[in-house]
């Protein structure tokens, strides 16, 4: 078979890839899944943990598809026996110094490791290693959680720190067995050069960086909530997000209880959140929140009312006022923080119930 | 806004945020990226990463300026003398794109010759940026071909705003960086739905999609619509609202906005909130504004309701609901249509996607968005979303404008010339006081300030001050200080700061107990009412000496220890 210059075959199939298009991607591309666990597609690939490796015609060894990149008339086998063992001894390295009570392990996001390990049937038996990475145990941040225990070195979360975010505020340290996510002086985050974005709670594929909140909260773990995708209410770039609501919580009302980020390249903040799209929820149930209309009474105190009292009372005043002085002695105050629909409803109030265009909101510029 | 309007023909991003990371060239102007918009800021670093040049024009050492190529420290206010410098530079060097001129756009004559007053040499006496700084970001933005500009109310909040935006125009027009990918005049909205809420024609001047109230032939259109006549006469807008409040207007209607924290020169408007008679809020909280409340109305938030909010690059997205709001709180459009229903109107609305179908019949550039639309866009590669102008329904929606030619029929040169901000230094008050967002908050902070987490990271109010300033006042980093401007004033923290620039004082505005526009001027643009938050004249004096060892400080990298 005569394969063009930009063709080679996947699996038996031929397929065309772009120039510099590594074999992971393309195999994405095409449907054709491949596992990993240092990869994200916003980073750079580095090859470290050797889940993906493949077998190529004419290479001895197998090879890693998040960095090698596709060249014409290669031969990539992504699925067969000899790889199939690979991966499993390679979980079953990575296994014997990680926990493996489901249970204790997924307080808080689910864990790919875990998943891999079953979904590859690794040996669980090849005896056990006391996990010996350092945590920060003390840091008083209010965010993010490391859970050294959970750790692969995988170091998806240094390098998003420092590529995406690129504030550097952590790293990897020490070597070996003891290799760990640290900070300069082991600081707080705090006081780091941190920004809190949490991008490395959302790359970490074992919840060793998890979100602190949930869990000092006895909040569910993440695979019994429900996710609903919703657009985050701060700045006004439009990040998609995913509330992650207990629908028992909160006398059967639901609850938010976490923000996580939809998969990288599905929207457009392409799986990135800052601090305030990831963490800056709890107003949500405050229990500042108004639960009743409130109206203002003879001495000038703001009483609770109904719902019936107060629509009469608001559409008498305005109405009273409109009387007395004409309509354009109206001024109607719309919000950039509500909906489209919402926006629509106030100027047609204005306009359309009391023949003004007073009506304006705070950000025209 | 209103600024875009008459220049392009729409009032958005031209680009997409999807195609910041392929820009070779990126001018950031009157923006703090990376705290007040800090996914754009991600987009911005991955470009910088690639190879991209990053210039930033700010008055401010912000974060982005690391990793810039260049960092133009302007004085604030003095925007227009750069620009137009620039645009000097690229008539000059015959830098500009003259098929683009001949054939999309018009009136550059006037343009040229304003410019040709504006050379390097006195932009550099005035704005403060070295002359050949100047002609080397010129060069570059006319000679790259993908270079887009990105700004946001750095821009605006001046009593020239719109000029600024016009010699921003001016650039592109004159350079042709417009209708193509990674290029173009980008303004990153504030707020969650700022484009929305203006597609939707909350504006005293715009029916929805910008169809104007004083075009009879757009009023005929809504009368018959609505089935009612309508005002021929333009609103006020906001600004102009709440300067003749007590006089002019007697009542409000607010929804969603806290106007005595957010409203510059705070204290004139809550003497005269007390002179008027009646005033309707319609809030998720209790906030400053609420204290002049005669009727009270609780909403829903975002997690509670649907419908959509557009972002900044014109992308209708979902609002989905995911729990039950609190009590007897209802969504902000189930009360307004109640309220409307008991004045009369025959509001009949099931649920948002009527209200939003209702408002596309209308308006031909939304036509062929849909709730129901949106919602497949989840499941089809790519991203989610549909950006507007979408005119039918099997209309892909479109990733940037003006691709087929301008869309106002002509891109329109506006010459501008430089006028001084409205209040500046004097012996009185010696240092300029501009005001802004953080990371860690937003606005008027109801919702930020509720959260644990965010005031560990940044918990009290303080200003920006360069040690010089601070040293010749006798204030030492971290003192309690008090800052006075002719409209009042607040007690804050004093932060040595390099960040800013000698001569200028820099205010998170979001702390109820140090209200930053309690000192602000209320002065505002001429065409858009965008009041004056980035320049006013201002004074410190020291009150208490402070606790050094407490302090918190987003940018304490940049302190001197």
């Amino acid at each position: 078979m005569k394969l063009a210059r930009n063709q080679l075959t996947l699996n038996g199939k031929t397929v065309s890839f772009t120039d510099g298009e590594t074999i992971l991607t393309l195999a994405n591309r095409m449907g054709v899944h491949i596992p990993t666990l240092c990869h994200d597609p916003r980073l750079d690939p580095v090859g470290a943990c050797r889940m993906c490796l493949v077998e190529v015609t004419g290479f001895n060894r197998l090879v890693p598809a998040c960095t090698q990149k596709a060249t014409p008339g290669m031969e990539v086998i992504t699925e067969n026996a000899r790889i199939t063992r690979h991966r499993q001894t390679l979980l079953a390295l990575y296994m014997t110094d990680h926990p493996q009570d489901r249970n204790a392990v997924e307080k808080g996001a689910p864990n790919q490791l875990l998943d891999l390990a079953e979904q590859y049937q690794a040996p669980l038996n090849w005896g056990r290693m006391l996990p010996i990475r350092s945590a920060r145990d003390d840091d008083r941040n209010p965010y993010i959680l490391f859970n050294a225990d959970l750790c692969i070195s995988c170091a998806r979360c240094v390098r998003y720190c420092a590529e995406v975010e690129r504030v550097s505020a952590i790293t990897l340290a020490n070597r070996g067995a003891s290799t760990t996510v640290a900070t300069a002086d082991n600081a707080s985050l705090l006081d780091t050069s941190c920004e809190m974005c949490g991008g490395c709670i959302d790359v970490c594929p074992t919840g060793a960086m998890t979100e602190k909140m949930p869990l000092t909260r006895n909040h569910k773990p993440e695979r019994e909530l429900r996710k609903v995708r919703t657009t985050c209410n701060y700045c006004g770039v439009g990040c998609q997000i995913d509330l992650n609501v207990d629908d028992i919580a909160n006398d059967g009302r639901g609850m938010v209880v976490k923000i996580t980020s939809p998969p990288p390249g599905t929207t457009v903040n392409d799986g990135n959140l800052c601090v305030k799209g990831r963490f800056a929820y709890d107003f949500i149930h405050h229990p500042d929140r108004l639960t009743q209309p409130l109206v203002c009474n003879e001495n000038g105190e703001l009483q609770p009312t109904t719902w019936d009292d107060a629509l009469e009372k608001a559409v008498n005043g305005l109405q009273a006022v409109a009387k007395r002085y004409g309509a354009d002695a109206l001024g109607f105050v719309s919000s950039s923080r509500c909906t489209v629909e919402e926006n629509y409803l106030m100027q047609k109030l204005a306009r359309a119930v009391f023949h003004t265009n007073n009506v304006h909101q705070c950000a025209a510029t | 806004m209103a600024g875009l309007v008459n220049t392009f023909g729409a009032g958005a991003m031209t680009n997409s945020i999807g195609e910041i990371r392929d820009a070779d060239f990126l001018l950031v102007i009157g923006s703090n990226t990376s705290e007040a918009h800090p996914i754009i800021a991600m987009e911005m670093k991955r470009a910088v990463r690639r190879g991209a040049t990053l210039v930033v024009a700010d008055p401010r050492a912000i974060w982005m300026t690391s990793i810039a190529e260049k960092h133009l420290q302007l004085k604030p206010g003095t925007d227009v003398w750069l620009l137009n410098a620039m645009a000097h530079v690229i008539i000059e060097e015959d830098l500009i794109d003259h098929k683009f001129i001949a054939g999309q756009t018009e009136n550059f004559d006037a343009v040229k010759q304003t410019v040709a007053d504006y050379t390097p040499e006195q932009a550099e006496q005035i704005t403060g940026v070295p002359a050949d700084v100047i002609r080397w970001t010129a060069r570059r933005y006319a000679s790259t071909a993908k270079a887009g500009i990105y700004y946001v109310l750095g821009i605006t909040e001046h009593s020239h705003g719109t000029d600024n935006v016009y010699a921003l125009s001016n650039l592109v027009l004159m350079t042709g960086h417009l209708g193509k990918p990674s290029s173009g005049l980008n303004p990153l909205r504030g707020q969650n739905n700022v484009q929305g809420a203006n597609d939707a024609g909350a504006s005293p001047v715009f029916y929805p999609g910008y169809q104007r109230v004083d075009d009879p032939a757009a009023r005929a259109k809504y009368e018959k619509s609505w089935g009612v006549s309508l005002s021929p006469t333009p609103g006020l807008n906001l600004n102009q609202m709440m300067k003749t409040t007590g006089n002019k207007i007697k009542a409000f209607y607010v929804m969603g906005e806290d106007i005595l924290l957010s409203e510059p020169n705070v204290l004139h408007l809550e003497r005269a909130l007390n002179n008027i008679e009646f005033l309707v809020i319609q809030e998720p909280f209790l906030n400053e504004t609420s204290r002049f409340a005669d009727v009270i109305f609780p909403a829903a938030i975002y997690a509670e309701k649907d419908g959509v909010f557009i972002n900044s690059e014109r992308r209708v997205q979902r609002v989905r609901k995911a729990v039950q709001p609190p009590g007897e709180a209802l969504a902000d459009w189930e009360i307004l249509v109640q309220f409307a229903n008991r004045c009369g109107a025959d509001w009949n609305f099931p649920g948002p996607a009527e209200i939003y179908n209702e408002m596309v019949k209308d308006v031909p550039r939304f036509a062929g968005i849909s709730h129901e639309r949106i919602e497949q866009t989840q499941h089809v590669p790519g991203l989610s979303g549909i950006q507007w102008p979408c005119p039918g329904a099997n209309h892909p929606g479109t990733k940037y404008l003006h691709a087929d030619g301008v869309l106002r029929g002509k891109g329109l040169f506006q010459a501008v010339q430089y006028r001084p901000s409205m209040e500046l230094p004097d012996t009185d008050y010696g240092l300029i006081l501009s005001t802004g967002r953080t990371l860690y908050h937003y606005n008027s902070a109801t919702q930020t300030r509720r959260e644990q987490g965010l005031s560990t990271k940044q918990s009290e109010a303080y200003i920006e001050i360069h040690p010089r300033d601070a040293q010749k006042r006798s204030i030492a980093h971290g003192d309690r200080v008090q800052v006075k401007t002719r409209r009042g004033s607040v007690h804050v923290r004093a932060f040595y700061s390099r960040q800013v620039r000698s001569g200028c004082i820099w205010m998170p505005f979001h702390f109820k107990e140090a209200r930053a526009n309690i000192l602000t001027n209320d002065v505002g643009d001429s065409i858009t009412g965008t009041a004056e938050y980035k320049v006013c004249a201002a004074e410190v004096t020291k009150l208490e000496t402070g606790k050094k060892d407490t302090l918190l400080f987003p940018g304490a990298y940049f302190v001197e220890r």
